[in-house]
């Protein structure tokens, strides 16, 4: 069995449904309506030991209340939900054990206290020997920069200090699956490459891993894994690079050629694709669909018309395809 | 047991950093301790009243002032506020009893409260020419029966928490409660004084084993039997409320929402 299996798994909120204005609350009072609001719809899922899975998809679309309803927080509607053999929302001390859980928008630290006095009480809390308990420190040191942040009170500490000092409370105890809900969000850059640097790690240290994301640029180097949801449903779970495969149509070559070339003349030889002309006279930029047309097929139109120098193939992004995905135009 | 007196220290230690709103908190107290204490002494000028003399309200109205300012520094709003913002899905995730660690934050402010509560006792003593004190049997049950307070209000405060869960709002239900508990305790009046209309109630309420319960102990109104039935009353509140507690927490879990992130 996988390390994370659900089925079906499905979370309905009621929502007060209230017309505009005073009159609308009001009316409310007296004549309460309500709609249902499914927020995961039906998920299917199964994580094995030592994935690490992107889950990703737009505001809204239920990322947050899956991670929930898979640690334990939310009770589901519907499905059913096991982790490491544990049902969470009924196992839910077991479950803990198992789980290390980062909400980048809510810090576990206690607020008032230095983060070591934090750090003590999960000690306690997990039931770590005073050796485990070091060796897991200075690990978190070394890849966290923990030690400056040890006696500082927690709400002094500045965003990306305080989510690295989350990232250690989350650890601390080598959960065997982690979940991380938005661990960038906010962070300038350096921090960014920092946290991303250890999610890395974290990875090869054989960590199970989920993790949800808006910034795309967590996912690549960390998840082999994608899994893409929209209003509460699964629309894509596959390896990265066949999500790229299979959604990314559009490639871009920029051509640098011998001599300078009216791209009206390149077009009229490449008629289905797009060609516009680059920063000087000699360079261009062929823009086609992978699935109409190979690399091949247009360096063999370009040197029809002109001798090339050199050339490169942009790889398709993810946020390319990720952006579609949102803007709903792969689903049909 | 060590995470929840890990959790316990924690709270005293939040509770002492905010030094300057606990003592502005026992300020206000301490001033509406003298206030009735003033108010007692006009009105038992004229002799006692439902059978309280001067002495005896002075300690009826120190332990009601002692048993109100249990759990006062830990505050049930702070646990209530952890369910709205959202705090409460961390405290959700942690290998712990939920319950139980909010009993050990709740207990954590005591060490607080009973310093101010002897310095309160310190002060009547000083200022109003002494306090009437029990002989030891009475001391004793009285010093059980105010040890069953904490836990009493404690579930009290987390039940009407868990209203949040479904009112997404505390400040209605608290004030709810901080009234029917002030009224039906005791600590507003001693509860002879009250008509028969909200004795009654009163009578059968979990709310007299707050105020009513000690300071009966304390004074040597209730002796013997009637002493001991008291106390039993009192401790099988704290049980019925406890696992009563625990039913409502199930469907409260039910019931939560977490919005965003």
């Amino acid at each position: 069995m996988s390390l994370v299996e659900a089925r079906g798994l499905t979370k309905i909120f009621r929502r007060p449904e209230k017309d505009p204005g005073l009159r609308g609350s009001l009316k409310h009072l007296v004549q309460r309506r309500f709609k249902d609001f499914r927020a995961v719809d039906g998920i299917d899922l199964s994580i094995e030991a030592g994935e690490s899975v992107a889950y990703v998809g737009p505001n809204g679309a239920g990322k947050s209340t899956t991670i929930k309803l898979l640690t334990g927080i939310l009770v589901p509607t519907a499905g059913t939900v096991r982790v490491a053999g544990a049902e969470p929302h009924t196992d839910r001390m077991v479950n803990a054990r198992n789980i290390g859980v980062l909400f980048g928008q809510r810090t576990q630290l206690w607020w008032d206290l230095p983060v070591r006095e934090s750090l003590a009480l999960l000690r306690d809390m997990y039931d770590l020997s005073p050796a485990f308990y070091k060796q897991r420190l200075e690990r978190l040191d070394e890849v966290l920069g923990l030690a400056d942040l040890l006696p500082v009170v927690a709400r002094k500490l500045s965003l990306g200090q305080r989510m690295r000092a989350d990232l250690a409370a989350a650890l601390l105890h080598q959960p065997k699956i982690v979940y991380l809900d938005e661990p960038t969000i906010g962070l300038d850059i350096s921090v960014k490459d920092r946290v991303r640097q250890f999610l890395r790690e974290l990875r090869q240290d054989g960590t199970t891993l989920m993790l949800t994301t808006h910034d795309l640029g967590d996912i690549e180097d960390v998840c082999e894994r994608i899994v893409i949801i929209d209003e509460g449903r699964k629309i894509f779970d596959g390896p990265l690079a066949q999500m790229k495969d299979r959604f990314a149509r559009v490639r871009r070559m920029h051509l640098q050629l011998a001599e300078p070339t009216p791209v009206e003349k390149l077009a009229e030889r490449l008629p289905d694709v797009e060609v516009i002309a680059g920063d000087s006279p000699t360079e261009v930029t062929v823009t086609f669909d992978r699935f109409t047309h190979t690399a091949g097929q247009i360096i063999a139109g370009v040197l029809d018309v002109v001798e090339v120098g050199e050339l490169h193939l942009d790889e398709p992004a993810i946020e390319d395809v990720v952006r579609k995905v949102y803007a709903g135009e792969l689903l049909r | 047991m060590r995470p929840y007196l890990g959790l316990l220290r924690m709270s005293t230690r939040r509770i002492l950093t905010y030094r300057l709103n606990s003592l502005i908190l026992w300020i206000g107290g301490a001033t509406f301790l003298a206030g009735s204490l003033a108010v007692w002494h006009a009105l038992l000028s004229q002799g006692a009243i439902g059978g309280y003399d001067w002495d005896q309200m002075k300690a009826y109205l120190l332990v009601g002032w002692a048993t109100a300012s249990i759990g006062s520094a830990y505050g049930d709003w702070w646990m209530a506020s952890r369910i709205f913002d959202g705090h409460v899905a961390t405290d959700l995730t942690k290998p712990l009893d939920y319950q139980w660690a909010r009993f050990s934050e709740h207990m954590g402010g005591l060490a607080t409260e009973f310093i101010a509560i002897a310095i309160a006792a310190t002060a009547i003593v000083t200022f109003t020419g002494g306090l009437v004190v029990p002989g030891p049997g009475q001391a004793l049950l009285f010093a059980v029966s105010f040890l069953l307070v904490a836990p009493l209000k404690f579930t009290i405060a987390y039940i009407t928490t868990m209203a949040c869960f479904w009112t997404q709002n505390f400040m209605g239900v608290s004030w709810a409660k901080d009234a029917v508990v002030t009224l039906f305790s005791g600590a507003l009046i001693p509860l002879a004084l009250l008509p028969a209309w909200l004795a009654g109630p009163a009578a059968v309420l979990p709310f007299a084993s707050i105020t009513a319960t000690p300071a009966a102990l304390y004074l040597g109104q209730a002796t013997g039997w009637e002493a001991l039935r008291l106390l039993a009353v009192q401790a099988a509140w704290v049980l019925v409320l406890w696992w009563g507690a625990r039913l409502i927490w199930r469907r409260a879990l039910r019931a939560l929402t977490v919005h965003g992130g």
